[in-house]
C-alpha cells in the first residue's frame, strides 16, 4: 500500500510536470476533436502522431498519445447524441439513447452524464490499472515462448468469440490476417516470404498504412456515400448537467459497466467498442423501469460511456506489462515506445518508473481535463461538424497521405494505404468487420514467431505447451472458448446479444 | 578548378530506425555538419531489408557528395555474404569516407548459469552439448555471428535463438529462457550494473577503456577472437577524390569534438586513430573477409 502510494506519488509528479500536462492537454483536446468527427478515429490520428512524437520525451509522446485515445472516446459520444452519426465505432451504441434524449430537449443532460460517466469510469479504472498492473507484470517474465504463443491462441480464439456479426466471417477475416503477416522476412531462417522481389516488402506490411487504409480511408468513402444530410440540435442543447434524480439513477449503471468495461478492456481483442456494447447490453436487460431502452433512457448513455472508458483505460495493462497489444490502438503505442528505443514489456515497470506511472497518473489528470474541457467546448464542436466535408475530407486525406509517408519516408506506404482503403470499403459492404483482420496481422507473426522460438529452445518437442502450467492453463481456455462457440444453444445466446444492441 | 562545395541541402541517408545508436549518432553528425557548412544536412531513415534498402538508395545517388550514407557492419561486411540476391557491391558502388565508430559486443548470462568466466562457460557448453542457447536481434547480426564465431573457435555448439529486435531477445535473457547473449556494450551493461545479467567476456581482442575490469575472449582461451559492431560514413562511387577528403576531414574533426566524444563514450566507442579513407576502405576489406567466412561457417543465409 506504502508502495503504491509512492509509486502515485512519482507519478502525479511526473504528470504534473508543466511539459506532461501540456501534452496531455494536447492529447485529450485532439482526441476530443477526433472523436467529435465522424470518421477520423483514434488509429488514424496516433498514426498520423508517430512521427511527431520523435522528438518529445517518451513519456511526454505516451502521456499525448494515451490522451488521445481515451478523449476521442469522449469526443465521440458529442456527435452520436447531437447529430446521430457515431463519432467514434465505440460511441454508435449510445446514439439510440442519446439522441432521442436529444430530440426530447435532454442534449445537455445527456452529454453532461456522459462526461460523468466517463469520468467515473476512468477513475475507477485508472486505480485498477495501479494496483493490479505490478502483481501482473512479476508474472510477465515468467512468460517464455511458449506462454506467449498460447496467450495469442486464447488472444484469437476470443477474438472470434467476441467480435460481431458472422463468425465465418470472422474467422475468414482472422486468417486473412495471418496471411498478411507471413508477407516479410522470415525471423528465423531470414528468408523472404511473399515479397515477389519487391524490397519495400522485405520487413512486411506497414501496420500503419493497414490501418489507415482499411479504418481511417474507408470511413471517409462510406460517408461521402451518404450524402450530406445532418439535422443538428444546436438551439436545444438546454441544461448541461444532469438532475440529482437522474445522477442517482444512472449509479449503478456506471458502477456494473466500469466493473464490465475493465474486464472486457484486458482481453486481448477486446477494447472500447466491446466494453460500450456489452455495457448497453447489460443495461437493457437490468433496466425495468422509466423510458423504455432506445426511447431516450439515460441508463442508456451513462452505461455504455463508461463502458468504454473504462475498457479504453483497462486495455493498456497488457501493453503496459506484457508489451502485448491488446488492440490496434495498443499495437500503436508499442510502436511509439519502440520509436523512442523503449523494449515494450515487463521491465518497461521497473527499468522506466517515471514513464509507467507518469502515465498512469496521467490518465486521471488527463479524465478531469476531459470534463472540464468537454462542457464549455460542446458549442465549439458543433461549428466545427458544419464545415462541409468537401472541404474537411479532402484535408483528411492530405494529412493521412503525408503520415504514412513519412512512418518510413515510403511513397510505396502512401500507395498502399489507397488499395487498403478501397479493401476496407469493400469489408464494409460485405459486412466483414476489419477488425479481426487486424488482429490476425497482429498476432499472427508473433504466434508463428514465438511458436517456433517455444520449439527450437524445447529441442522440438511440442509437448512443452502442456508442461508449462501458463501455457497450459490459457490453451484449456482457448479450448473451452471454442467449444462455447460451437455449443449451438449459446451460439444463439451470442447472436441474440449483438443483434439487439444492433438495432 | 574544384566546384564550391556544399551549395545546397545534403541528404544523410541512415538505414535504419530512428532512435537507434546509429541513427543518433548521425543526427549529431549531421547538426554538426549543418553548423559548419551553413547547408541543411538532413537525416533521412530509409529502412528496411537489414539496412539494404538505404545502401542500396545511396549507391544508386549521383556522386556529387550530396548523398551520404551511415553505412554499417551489416550493409557493408554481413549483408553481402548473408543475401544471395544484394542489389549493390559493397566496393565497386561505394566510396568509404570516415570510421564513426566502433564498438565492442560483450558476452553476458543469466545469472543462473553455472559460469562465472568464458573458460567456465565452455566446460559448461562441452558437458552438455547443445544445451545452451544464445539470444540474438536478429538473424546476421553481430550478435548472431559472434555466437558462431565461438561455436566455431571454441568448439562448442551452443543453439542460436534469434529475435525481432533486441530487446524482446534481452527479455528473455532476463528470464532465463535464454541463458546467454553477445550484446551490444551499451544495451547490457545497465543490467550488468543492476546484478540482472553477469558479464564474462568483451569481444573485441583489447578490453575496453569504458569496463577495464572485463575481461576479453581471446585473453580468456579463445585465441584470435575478435568482433565489434562499428559504423561509418560512405557516398557512391565516383565521388571526386576532393569532396571524399573534405568530408573526411570535417567528420574526423567533429568526431574529436568533447560533446560527440562524449556521446561515443557512452556507447564504449574509442578514439580511432589514422581515420583516412584509405584506412576505412582497407578496414571495410577485412571485415568483408571475415564475416564471408564466418557466414559460411555458420551456414546462416538470407532472403
Amino acid at each position: 500500500m506504502e508502495q503504491l502510494l509512492s509509486n502515485l506519488g512519482l507519478g502525479f509528479s511526473v504528470a504534473l510536470s508543466l511539459t506532461n500536462l501540456w501534452y496531455c492537454f494536447i492529447g485529450v483536446l485532439l482526441g476530443t476533436l477526433i472523436g467529435v468527427l465522424p470518421g477520423i478515429g483514434p488509429l488514424a490520428t496516433i498514426a498520423m502522431l508517430l512521427p511527431v512524437t520523435f522528438t518529445l520525451s517518451p513519456t511526454s509522446a505516451l502521456i499525448m498519445l494515451a490522451g488521445i485515445y481515451y478523449g476521442a472516446q469522449y469526443g465521440g459520444s458529442t456527435t452520436a447524441i447531437l447529430v446521430n452519426l457515431p463519432g467514434e465505432t465505440s460511441s454508435a451504441i449510445t446514439m439510440l439513447d442519446g439522441y432521442q434524449m436529444a430530440r426530447q430537449g435532454r442534449a445537455g443532460p445527456a452529454l453532461g452524464i456522459a462526461a460523468i460517466g466517463s469520468f467515473l469510469a476512468g477513475s475507477a479504472a485508472t486505480l485498477l490499472i495501479a494496483v493490479a498492473a505490478p502483481p501482473l507484470a512479476e508474472v510477465a517474465l515468467k512468460f517464455g515462448p511458449a506462454e506467449y504463443f498460447s496467450l495469442m491462441v486464447l488472444g484469437l480464439v476470443g477474438a472470434v468469440v467476441l467480435a460481431h456479426g458472422s463468425v465465418v466471417k470472422a474467422v475468414a477475416m482472422v486468417i486473412l490476417g495471418l496471411l498478411l503477416g507471413l508477407i516479410g522476412t522470415d525471423v528465423n531462417s531470414g528468408v523472404a516470404r511473399f515479397t515477389f522481389g519487391v524490397p519495400e516488402l522485405s520487413d512486411g506490411l506497414g501496420f500503419v498504412a493497414i490501418a489507415m487504409g482499411t479504418f481511417g480511408y474507408a470511413e471517409i468513402i462510406l460517408n461521402l456515400e451518404q450524402g450530406e444530410h445532418r439535422e443538428v440540435f444546436t438551439a436545444k442543447v438546454g441544461k448541461l448537467l444532469p438532475s440529482m434524480d437522474e445522477f442517482i439513477y444512472c449509479v449503478p449503471s456506471i458502477i456494473r459497466a466500469t466493473i464490465l468495461g475493465s474486464a472486457l478492456g484486458i482481453l486481448p481483442g477486446g477494447g472500447a467498442l466491446l466494453g460500450s456494447f456489452g455495457a448497453y447490453a447489460v443495461e437493457k436487460k437490468l433496466t425495468k423501469d422509466r423510458e423504455p431502452f432506445g426511447k431516450g433512457n439515460i441508463r442508456g448513455v451513462a452505461g455504455p460511456e463508461a463502458g468504454n472508458n473504462a475498457a479504453a483505460q483497462t486495455s493498456f495493462i497488457p501493453m503496459l506489462t506484457l508489451g502485448i497489444p491488446s488492440n490496434a490502438i495498443m499495437a500503436m503505442m508499442i510502436g511509439a515506445m519502440m520509436i523512442q528505443g523503449i523494449a515494450p514489456g515487463p521491465q518497461v515497470m521497473t527499468q522506466k518508473p517515471d514513464l509507467f506511472w507518469g502515465m498512469i497518473a496521467s490518465m486521471w489528470v488527463g479524465n478531469l481535463m476531459l470534463v472540464i474541457l468537454n462542457l464549455p467546448l460542446i458549442g465549439m464542436w458543433i461549428k466545427l461538424l458544419t464545415v462541409p466535408y468537401r472541404i474537411l475530407y479532402p484535408a483528411i486525406l492530405l494529412f493521412c497521405t503525408i503520415g504514412v509517408y513519412s512512418v518510413q519516408n515510403s511513397a510505396f506506404d502512401s500507395i498502399l494505404t489507397a488499395l487498403f482503403g478501397l479493401f476496407g470499403y469493400i469489408c464494409v459492404k460485405t459486412e466483414s468487420e476489419p477488425a479481426p483482420m487486424l488482429l490476425g496481422y497482429i498476432l499472427g507473426p508473433l504466434m508463428e514467431e514465438n511458436l517456433r522460438r517455444a520449439m527450437l529452445l524445447s529441442r522440438g518437442d511440442p509437448t512443452v505447451f502442456f508442461q508449462r502450467p501458463i501455457s497450459a492453463v490459457m490453451l484449456v481456455l482457448a479450448i473451452l472458448l471454442l467449444i462455447v462457440i460451437t455449443l449451438p444453444f449459446l451460439q444463439k445466446k451470442r447472436d441474440e446479444v449483438f443483434t439487439e444492441s444492433d438495432q | 578548378m574544384a566546384q564550391p562545395y556544399p551549395v545546397k541541402p545534403i541528404r544523410f541517408v541512415v538505414p535504419y530506425p530512428p532512435g537507434g545508436p546509429l541513427d543518433l549518432m548521425g543526427r549529431l553528425i549531421g547538426q554538426k555538419l549543418t553548423d559548419a557548412w551553413m547547408q541543411p544536412v538532413l537525416v533521412e531513415n530509409r529502412t528496411g531489408a537489414g539496412g539494404n534498402i538505404g545502401a542500396d538508395m545511396v549507391a544508386k545517388s549521383a556522386p556529387d557528395g550530396y548523398t551520404l550514407l551511415m553505412g554499417a557492419v551489416a550493409t557493408h561486411a554481413i549483408n553481402p555474404s548473408l543475401y544471395s540476391r544484394i542489389s549493390y557491391d559493397p566496393f565497386k558502388d561505394f566510396v568509404a569516407v570516415a570510421l564513426v565508430a566502433q564498438v565492442p559486443n560483450i558476452l553476458v548470462v543469466n545469472p543462473l548459469v553455472p559460469a562465472s568466466n568464458v573458460r567456465e562457460l565452455i566446460a559448461l557448453a562441452k558437458a552438455k552439448p547443445g544445451g545452451l542457447n544464445f539470444g540474438s536481434g536478429s538473424t546476421g547480426s553481430t550478435g548472431h555471428l559472434a555466437g558462431e564465431l565461438f561455436n566455431t573457435m571454441a568448439g562448442v555448439r551452443m543453439t542460436h535463438i534469434p529475435y525481432k529486435g533486441g530487446a524482446p531477445a534481452m527479455q528473455d535473457l532476463l528470464g532465463g529462457q535464454v541463458q546467454l547473449m553477445f550484446d551490444n556494450l551499451a544495451n547490457s551493461l545497465p543490467q550488468v550494473k543492476a546484478g540482472k545479467l553477469r558479464a564474462l567476456a568483451v569481444t573485441t581482442d583489447k578490453r575496453s577503456p569504458f569496463v577495464p575490469d572485463i575481461p576479453t575472449v581471446e585473453e580468456s582461451g579463445v585465441p584470435g577472437f575478435d568482433l565489434t559492431t562499428w559504423f561509418g560514413v560512405f557516398v557512391s562511387a565516383g565521388t571526386p577524390r576532393e569532396l571524399v577528403v573534405r568530408l573526411n576531414t570535417e567528420v574526423v574533426r567533429i568526431l574529436a569534438l568533447s560533446d560527440v566524444r562524449q556521446r561515443l563514450e557512452e556507447m564504449g566507442a574509442a578514439p580511432i586513430a589514422n581515420n583516412t579513407p584509405e584506412n576505412f576502405s582497407a578496414f571495410v576489406r577485412r571485415e568483408y573477409d571475415k564475416y564471408a567466412k564466418v557466414v559460411k561457417d555458420s551456414g546462416a543465409k538470407a532472403d
